[in-house]
């Protein structure tokens, strides 16, 4: 099996959703962009590990830092805050060149000291020092992959201050901040890629789906997040909806590993027991795909070798081998409907396989959890050793060919840690005054060229 | 217990049981009453809850029937048109129009029952309902009552079905209301009345199955476990029919409840019991006034039983007052006084009972005084008897000797002076014997008052042996043998000495002239119960009954020579000193006299202060 083209994959694929209608129209500066988002992220740190991960987060991130370097929709790695690179021959040592002039919000010079800093405090087990303007960072063993790792927002450089939130190199910085509930962002002036056509943009957050929804009907919100059963009715009603490419993992996830063979039979008869096509095309509306492996097949290429079908003759025969059923509890995001009824389907399959399947609100005391997982990046490695580590399992270590990376996910799939159920689109909505944003392939908004239209309302620059 | 207590508790016990008869009856027929009266008012009760049930079903099957006649079931209908494949854009209807119509239960279901939509559980979309035969039979106009499966319970509802018919192909549409605490507190109800929902789950009663809405304001108040509910429960779990029964929640009765137990059964051919409604309804207003009235009847017969008491007081005094007069004269009787009269009032029972007395008494005396003159006569009769038969004896000699004198005198005048001495001499002797006999007589008539002083009976009686001892031994006759049986710690008692000495003498002759072949002569004295006992015995011929009878009768003798006498004599000294004599015979073994003297002693100190 040879590597999976990505480059062919992206190419081919619609990676890049612009909203240009008004493409004949010149750009205009100026508009208060409002957002509303479900996640409610009580910090702004982009390392802050504790908080839940969200494409909504990834982008919040980027529009307030900078990376040191990005990926394209190929895959490509960009320069950003630094402008060139160096790798060792072994790709353990990798030293970057610090872009000059860049000044963070707060008026303070980007330094490598400074990006050093910031990721160390991201990345505590690597070694990352400053040499003059460079950047250097020293891992164990050969990382190849270190690149595509620096590209992802979490490792976004921040200068943190003691006494107040941390300052980035963004496109827009901090007006107002209320964590988990509401954030003011302005143009940055003399950001080192340029002014932003939007003067501000507003965030509302920990808002449902249906809010987002009816806040954009009464046109009180211009981007908001659309569920994914909800996606293809918001497309009929003629709503402008973006989506990504399915890069969001809906997976059970068990709380601990598997303690007998017992166990493991019932683990069996369950993933056996799902039924993820009614789920999709009912729950779901349709939306995303059955997934039955970690790595999407679009991202991996050997997706489709996992079954997704249910087999409950086979679910119940793994079943009828124990002989005492436990009663499991299956836990569920208790502001997240779709996740609720995911639960419940689940319970009733399992039902049907002979086994007993509790739902419940309280996921952090359930025996499973029904768990969605926004891939870290479109790198297939580091999405799975992210998933692995958010699922409690242990990722073996592939050189980067499409057979290790089988492997590895097999690997990890035998763990009985997780049970993979859908891949899902990231779908956003957006009012009819909102121009030329883009969808990126791994979630994320693109808002650097966005625009709004003339007659809406502006806010004075700080 | 005197009479007149016992009339006056018969009269008190009469009174009390009669009022406290009337107290019952009072109470027992207004408890029937009052019964009848609550049995009215829980009946009227659950009369106005079961319209509210009624109404809420047709409230809910109006509902159900509007969502089935809308236009989004009517599309439903039309696209799916008998197959439920491309049913998924339907998925949410259900939980949509479950809220747009305020309905807790909703599923849209297919020709074959599969469930295209599920307000209650979502989730269960594809999967076919359970029941579904009853229920696409039970499309009729009226609710009726279900037990809805959900995720993770069963929720009991009021439910109503109806079909939406595109072509042949039908949609059910099933939507209910779920009969929670929610639907309780929402019954229209009249105050001090309250309504529980069992949900009948199993065989047994489980207090987790009881629906209770006030519960939760019960904290400060009567602790009402739903335990107390399960005698209830069973027993409609048993008979399958509504009954009533009574929940104590304290040992005060005024926190007791009635419940009316309604059976809640499901649609289908088995009519399964799917709930018991509990009508409830306190009894502190009905409590309150039967302690009222209590209190009432209590107070009531409590003053009838005091005024019972006084009036049979001053009744049983009335009545029992003759009573006890005449016990009074009848115990004046007993002692002696014959001559008592009672007075006669009125002419009752009472009055003739007292006439009666009075009669007998007056008639006791009559014969008394009768008697006494007989025995008079009798005795004056035996006197002369007496007298005439020993005055008779030496006259006869008399008579012989003077007429011996004249015959001499005439005819041998030489002979008369001896005819004349020895005529003399019998003269003499004869006249001696007239003057003996009439000393006798006189000194019986003189018989002394006994002077009293401490004596020593065993030293008297050793006395009187030692003076007899030479006449025991006598030669010429059978010997008598003397045994002396005396107690020795006699003490002394207040007598006579000579009159005892006299009386004792006489026994002890008589003893002798009993026993002329011989025998024993025993002498005992002992102490009994205060008084002191002398027994004088002899081993004689012994007397026959009718002579123990009239022994001590004066001049009554069953000697050839005896005057009658000794035993008097005998008789009057004891009785003088207060004792009493009595003898004991048997013929051919014996006699024994028995004197029973007191101690006297008081006597004798009263008479020397």
């Amino acid at each position: 099996m040879r590597l999976f083209d990505w480059r062919s994959l992206a190419v081919s694929s619609l990676m890049v959703w612009a909203l240009t209608a008004g493409a004949e129209t010149r750009p205009q500066y100026g508009g208060v962009l409002h957002i509303a988002m479900r996640a409610a992220p009580a910090s702004l740190d982009p390392a802050d590990g504790a908080q839940p991960d969200s494409f909504a987060r990834r982008s919040l991130t980027m529009l307030i830092y900078d990376t040191l370097v990005t990926t394209d929709e190929n895959l490509r790695v960009q320069p950003s805050l630094a402008t060139s690179w160096q790798a060792s021959q072994d790709n353990q040592r990798w030293e970057f060149r610090m872009r000059r002039g860049v000044k963070f919000h707060d008026g303070t010079p980007l330094t490598a000291e400074i990006a050093a800093a910031s990721l160390r405090a991201a990345n505590p087990s690597w070694s990352v020092s400053a040499n003059a303007e460079s950047l250097v960072v020293e891992r164990a063993s050969a990382d190849p992959e270190l690149l595509a790792e620096l590209a992802l927002p979490r490792n976004a450089i921040a200068k943190r201050n003691p006494q107040s939130a941390p300052s980035g190199t963004g496109a827009f910085h901090v007006v107002d901040w209320q964590p988990g509930t509401k954030l003011s962002l302005a143009a940055e002036e003399n950001n080192w890629r340029g002014r932003p056509f939007l003067d501000a943009i507003e965030i509302e957050m920990g808002r449902s789906f249906r809010d987002q929804m009816t806040a954009l009907e009464l046109g009180k919100a211009d981007l908001v997040e659309v569920a994914p059963d909800q996606t293809h009715r918001a497309s009929q009603e003629g709503r402008r909806i973006g989506n990504s490419r399915p890069v969001e993992l809906v997976v059970l996830v068990f709380a601990r590993d598997v303690a007998s063979s017992d166990e493991k039979l019932l683990r069996e008869a369950l993933a056996w027991s799902v039924e993820r096509t009614s789920m999709r095309n009912v729950l779901l509306q349709g939306a995303g795909q059955p997934a039955a492996s970690i790595l999407p097949n679009w991202m991996s290429g050997y997706g489709f070798v996992f079954p997704t079908d249910a087999d409950l003759p086979r679910a119940r025969h793994a079943r009828e081998q124990v002989r005492a059923i436990p009663i499991w509890t299956i836990g569920y995001d208790g502001n997240d409907p779709v996740a609720r009824l995911l639960a419940e389907r689940i319970a009733l399959n399992a039902k049907d396989a002979g086994l007993s399947l509790q739902p419940t609100a309280s996921a952090a005391a359930a025996d499973l959890r029904v768990v969605r997982i926004p891939l870290a990046s479109l790198n297939p490695s580091i999405a799975l050793a992210d998933v692995a580590r958010l699922a409690g399992a242990t990722a073996g270590k592939e050189s980067g060919s499409v057979e290790d990376l089988y492997a590895s996910e097999q690997a990890i799939l035998a763990t009985q840690r997780m049970i993979p159920l859908f891949h899902l689109p990231v779908s956003y909505a957006a009012s009819a005054t909102l121009r030329n944003w883009s969808l990126r392939s791994d979630g994320r908004r693109d808002l650097a060229g966005a625009w709004l239209e003339v007659g809406k309302p502006t806010i004075s620059k700080p | 217990m005197s009479f007149r207590r016992k009339l006056l508790a018969v009269f008190a016990l009469t009174v009390f049981l009669s009022v406290a008869a009337v107290a019952l009856l009072v109470l027992a027929v207004t408890r029937n009453a009052f019964e009848k009266a609550e049995d009215q008012r829980t009946a009227a009760l659950v009369t106005q809850f079961q319209r509210e049930f009624s109404r809420r079903g047709d409230d809910v099957a109006r509902r159900v029937a509007a969502i089935a006649a809308s236009e989004p079931v009517g599309r439903m209908a039309n696209t799916l048109h008998g197959t439920s494949a491309d049913s998924a854009e339907y998925f949410d209807l259900a939980r949509q129009m479950a809220e747009g119509y305020q309905l807790d239960f909703l599923e849209f279901l297919d020709g074959h029952g599969t469930i295209i939509s599920s307000a209650q559980w979502p989730a269960k979309f594809g999967y076919p309902d359970t029941g579904f035969e009853s229920l696409s039979a039970s499309s009729g106009p009226s609710a009726f009552l279900k037990r809805e499966e959900l995720q993770d319970s069963t929720a009991l509802g009021l439910f109503a079905v109806r079909a939406t018919r595109i072509g042949e192909h039908p949609v059910y549409v099933v939507g209910g209301r779920q009969l929670d605490k929610n639907f309780l507190t929402g019954l229209d109800l009249p105050a001090d009345t309250r309504v529980l929902l069992y949900q009948n789950r199993s065989d047994h009663f489980s207090a987790d199955s009881l629906l209770d809405p006030s519960a939760s304001g019960n904290g400060a108040g009567v602790a009402r476990p739903a335990d107390k509910f399960a005698h209830l429960i069973e027993a409609v779990q048993q008979y399958n029919q509504e009954m009533s029964g009574i929940v104590s929640w304290s040992s005060d009765q005024s926190d007791d409840e009635v419940f009316h137990a309604i059976p809640l059964r499901g649609m289908g051919k088995d009519r399964p019991l799917l709930a018991i409604l509990l009508v409830g309804n306190s009894r502190r207003s009905y409590v309150e006034l039967k302690r009222r009235i209590r209190a009432s009847a209590l107070l009531a017969g409590g003053s009838g039983i005091i005024l019972a008491i006084l009036l049979s007081s001053w009744v049983a005094a009335r009545v029992t007052r003759p009573v006890v007069q005449l016990a009074r004269a009848a115990q004046d009787v007993a002692a002696g006084n014959w001559d008592t009269r009672v007075e006669v009032s009125g002419g009752d029972e009472v009055g003739q009972l007292a006439d009666s007395f009075n009669r007998m008494t007056a008639e006791l005396l009559a014969q008394r005084e009768r008697l006494v003159q007989t025995e008079r006569v009798a005795a004056w009769r035996e006197l002369a008897r007496r007298l005439a038969h020993e005055l008779k004896n030496p006259l006869f000699p008399l008579q012989l000797t003077v007429e011996n004198l004249m015959r001499a005198r005439t005819q041998s005048p030489e002979q008369f002076d001896e005819v004349f001495r020895e005529s003399s001499s019998t003269l003499l002797a004869e006249i001696s014997n007239l003057k003996a006999i009439i000393g006798r007589f006189s000194e019986f008539s003189k018989m002394p008052h006994p002077q009293l002083q401490p004596v020593q009976m065993n030293e008297i009686l050793r006395g009187i042996v030692k003076l007899y001892q030479a006449q025991l031994q006598a030669p010429g006759r059978a010997p008598i043998a003397c045994k002396l049986e005396l107690d020795e710690n006699l003490g002394a008692i207040a007598a006579d000495p000579d009159l005892l000495h006299r009386a004792l003498s006489n026994l002890v002759l008589n003893a002798m002239d009993a026993m002329p072949n011989g025998g024993t002569l025993t002498l005992r004295t002992r102490h009994d119960n205060g008084k002191m006992i002398l027994e004088v015995a002899d081993t004689g011929s012994g007397l026959t009954p009718e002579e123990c009878e009239r022994i001590f009768t004066p001049y009554y003798t069953s000697k050839q020579h005896g005057t009658g006498l000794g035993l008097a004599i005998v008789q009057s000294v004891v009785s003088d000193h207060g004792g009493r004599i009595s003898v004991h015979s048997e013929p051919g073994r014996g006699t024994t006299f028995a004197i029973e003297l007191p101690d006297n002693t008081d006597t004798l100190q009263k008479t020397r202060a």
